[in-house]
């Protein structure tokens, strides 16, 4: 018998698999121990300061145990700069007392409101909040150590500088070359500008650190390990929370949730479809970026001249979607039945599921292909059928079959117990005299009645912006009664039409809304707005927790530099 | 092969949030991590005496009274501030500087208890509280006492904390940093 599935019984698209699971394909399993598509590491810069970290950390410990490392290296040190505090000249000593005061007093206060302030301005609550972190951890490591090391200011020379508490590590020179890191990774684009500015950081800080040493209120290794300690827990924070890769600094405006998917990222594309789904890659495009912001959506043309259309998935965009949920909790209450996504898989794994019992209800939207998995627990790529000559429906004009197909749509999923929440033009296709549904990303299984009566008006809205109210209504009536469209528009106002959806309603200038309330039944309108205790205690919880945080980064406003 | 490498992430999360939070509630704040000059740990002295290069005399403190805590100690090259509080006489109900200088100018001269030391101190109020100043002057240097004690405690109390001060001379640590440290001086 055969080890092998015939050519002609085998579904189109699968792996050939052969009896001892080894894939003829590319299809294959990953070994334990090798590495995903895209391993997430620190690069080689930042693994370089964390080893001086390391080593400073082994020079605190010895210091801490021992007396003798502690009289050997401030001998080094104060033979080292010696000569600079014995040489110093009338004509440069103001200037560096000068520079020593701005360093230790000004320096790190403006470079982090410069970044705090432009941060925000650009909309990098992320990276303005790791600035935070990276300087306060920065500072509570500083004084930890200071406090255990509790090594004396330089010895037998004249101090004429400013200082407070003990010497090792310098916290000045720390907190400042942690800010400068954190405006270079918060304000500056990766590349050149971020390069020079990371050279001029380094400038900067080195006179610092020199001018630190001319007044003598500092040794040479409280200098440079309070540089070290300053650049590599700043670059490990962001690093680790903000990852170029994923949160990129960009200028170029448009929407900051895609990701880059040139360079190691766009192989890692490659080579997981060719593992995972058997699909060889020979192009990869960002595709409807301008009407997609919570996920960067992929046209990838294969070897076989045909196209997939693929949706990258990463944790921005599970934090994205964790925002958007916790606000329309706390603006709409129970009505939403928000529950968030714990994981990028289960986000993915959602959408694909959505996928496949939209199809199995006879619903025409994209035939799911596969998952991807990029980086574990990090990035999946959600593959599914490419809309061939697919326009959106605010491209072409909604004749009598499209309407009956929209409609048809939406009572579909009424039937199924199912509802889009998503409904606006980007997300309806015409392919042919085909109308096929996209994004079913927000779908869920047995919505609130509301949720699936807002698909109805929705759609309505969609279908008269490329026709008439009037005909939508009259068709409508053949697939729904005149209640429940009359509910469907009870139920609905601006803030329930996706954002898209309401601009393109406004830009048509017709007031369609008001419209098909006056073509259907009076009826109540259906109140938006669910009081329930858990979201009584989910504001107050957000309230108290925003207000302790604020206080809190007020009130150690001093400790951390930024006064 | 790493099986827990998302536990581990999440570990190191946590641990960084407590520290963050921990920093931002003051645990980086370096006058409340500093702790007091003790006359047994030469840590914290070392830098006291480098706060008033010019004073020949450098404040200790031997162990406090019963019932008196530190709050917070400022080393700054501008002189020394320690903020005591106490169960009885309050919150800050004691503050000792050490600075360049000082205004005697309204304090009477008492026979001083601490050698090298002239010793003035001024009265502001006995009742309903408290209040006074206990200056000791020395060349290059003063160091004094700012008691301000909540209603119904007595001076007694300052008695009792003023003799936990010492003084110790700058030649005495010097001699201490060469036999024990290196070969230079504060």
């Amino acid at each position: 018998m055969s080890d092998v599935a015939p050519e002609e019984t085998r579904p189109e698209g699968q792996a050939l698999i052969i009896a001892n699971h080894t894939p003829v394909t590319g299809q294959r399993r990953r070994p334990s121990g090798e590495p995903p598509p895209l391993p997430r590491e620190l690069n080689t810069t930042a693994a370089a300061w964390l080893i001086g970290f390391a080593g400073w950390a082994c020079v605190w410990a010895l210091v801490f145990l021992f007396d003798g490392p502690e009289v050997w290296i401030t001998e080094r040190d104060l033979e080292w700069m010696g000569p600079i505090v014995d040489n110093r000249q009338s004509w440069l000593t103001p200037s560096m007392q000068k520079v020593s005061e701005i360093g230790t007093f000004w320096a790190t206060p403006v470079v982090g409101w410069v970044t705090i302030i432009g941060g925000l301005a650009a909309r990098r609550i992320r990276h303005v909040v790791l600035l935070i972190v990276a300087l306060s951890l920065v500072a509570f490591i500083s004084t930890v150590i200071s406090v255990q090391i509790g090594r004396p200011r330089p010895l037998g020379v004249s101090i004429i500088g400013a200082w407070e508490g003990f010497a090792q590590p310098s916290r000045p020179v720390a907190l400042f070359a942690a800010s400068v890191v954190s405006a270079g990774l918060t304000l500056a684009p990766f590349g050149r500008w971020r390069r020079s500015w990371f050279f001029a950081s380094a400038a900067l800080v080195a006179m610092f650190g020199f001018a630190q040493l001319y007044v003598a209120v500092d040794h040479p290794t409280d200098v440079l390990a309070a540089a070290t300690v300053g650049v590599a827990v700043t670059l490990l924070v962001y690093r680790l929370w903000a990852p170029e890769s994923v949160f990129p600094i960009t200028y170029r405006g448009g929407k900051t949730a895609h990701l880059d998917i040139a360079g190691a990222r766009g192989a890692a594309i490659r080579n997981g479809l060719e593992s995972q789904l058997g699909i060889t890659a020979t192009d990869v495009q960002l595709i409807g970026v301008e009407s997609s912001a919570g996920s960067t959506p992929l046209s990838i043309a294969t070897a076989d001249g045909s196209r997939v259309f693929a949706k990258l998935y990463s944790r921005s965009h599970l934090r994205s979607d964790r925002s958007y949920k916790l606000f329309r909790t706390l603006r709409y209450g129970r009505l939403e039945d928000e529950q968030r996504f714990s994981s990028v898989r289960r986000l993915i794994q959602h959408e694909d599921y959505m996928l496949h019992v939209m199809r199995r209800a006879g619903i025409d939207c994209m035939e799911p292909m596969g998952i991807v998995e990029i980086t574990p627990d990090h990035e999946y790529l959600l593959v599914a059928e490419f809309i061939q000559g697919g326009r959106e429906i605010g491209e072409v004009r909604v004749t009598t079959s499209l309407i009956d197909a929209g409609l048809t749509t939406v009572a579909q999923m009424w039937g199924a117990g199912l509802a889009h929440r998503d409904i606006k033009p980007a997300n309806i296709m015409v392919q042919g005299d085909r109308l096929r549904l996209i994004d079913v990303a927000f779908g869920e299984v047995r919505p609130s009645p509301w949720r699936q009566a807002v698909d109805l008006a929705n759609m309505m809205l969609v279908l008269a912006l490329g026709s008439s109210p009037e005909l939508v209504y009259e068709r409508a009536l053949q697939h729904f009664s005149e209640q429940e469209i009359a509910e469907a528009f009870a139920a609905s106002r601006g803030v329930t039409l996706p954002s898209a959806l309401r601009a393109s309603v406004k830009k048509d200038g017709r007031a369609l809304l008001e419209c098909f309330r006056e073509l259907a039944p009076e009826r109540p309108m259906v109140s938006i707005q669910r009081w329930s205790v858990r979201r009584i205690g989910l504001t107050l919880w957000v309230t108290v927790v925003t207000i302790a945080l604020l206080a809190v980064f007020v009130g150690s406003l001093n400790d951390i530099g930024l006064t | 092969m790493r099986i827990l490498w998302t536990t581990w992430r999440q570990r190191c999360a946590q641990l960084a949030v407590s520290v963050f939070l921990l920093a931002l509630t003051g645990g980086c704040s370096v006058s409340s991590s500093l702790s007091a000059p003790t006359c047994e740990n030469g840590q914290s002295t070392l830098i006291v005496a480098q706060s008033v290069p010019s004073a020949e005399l450098v404040p200790c403190l031997t162990e406090l009274p019963r019932g008196w805590t530190v709050q917070t100690v400022e080393i700054t090259q501008q002189g020394t501030t320690i903020r005591m509080d106490s169960d009885r006489a309050g919150t800050v109900a004691a503050v000792l500087w050490f600075k360049e200088s000082c205004d005697t100018s309204d304090a009477v001269s008492l026979p001083s208890d601490l050698d090298g030391a002239e010793l003035f101190e001024y009265i502001v109020r006995i009742t309903p509280s408290f209040r006074a100043q206990r200056y000791y002057v020395f060349p290059g240097g003063c160091v004094w006492w700012d008691f301000d004690f909540n209603a119904d405690n007595s001076a007694a109390l300052s008695i009792d904390l003023g003799n936990s001060l010492v003084l110790v001379s700058r030649d005495a640590l010097n001699e201490n940093i060469r036999d024990s440290f290196i070969d230079e001086e504060l």
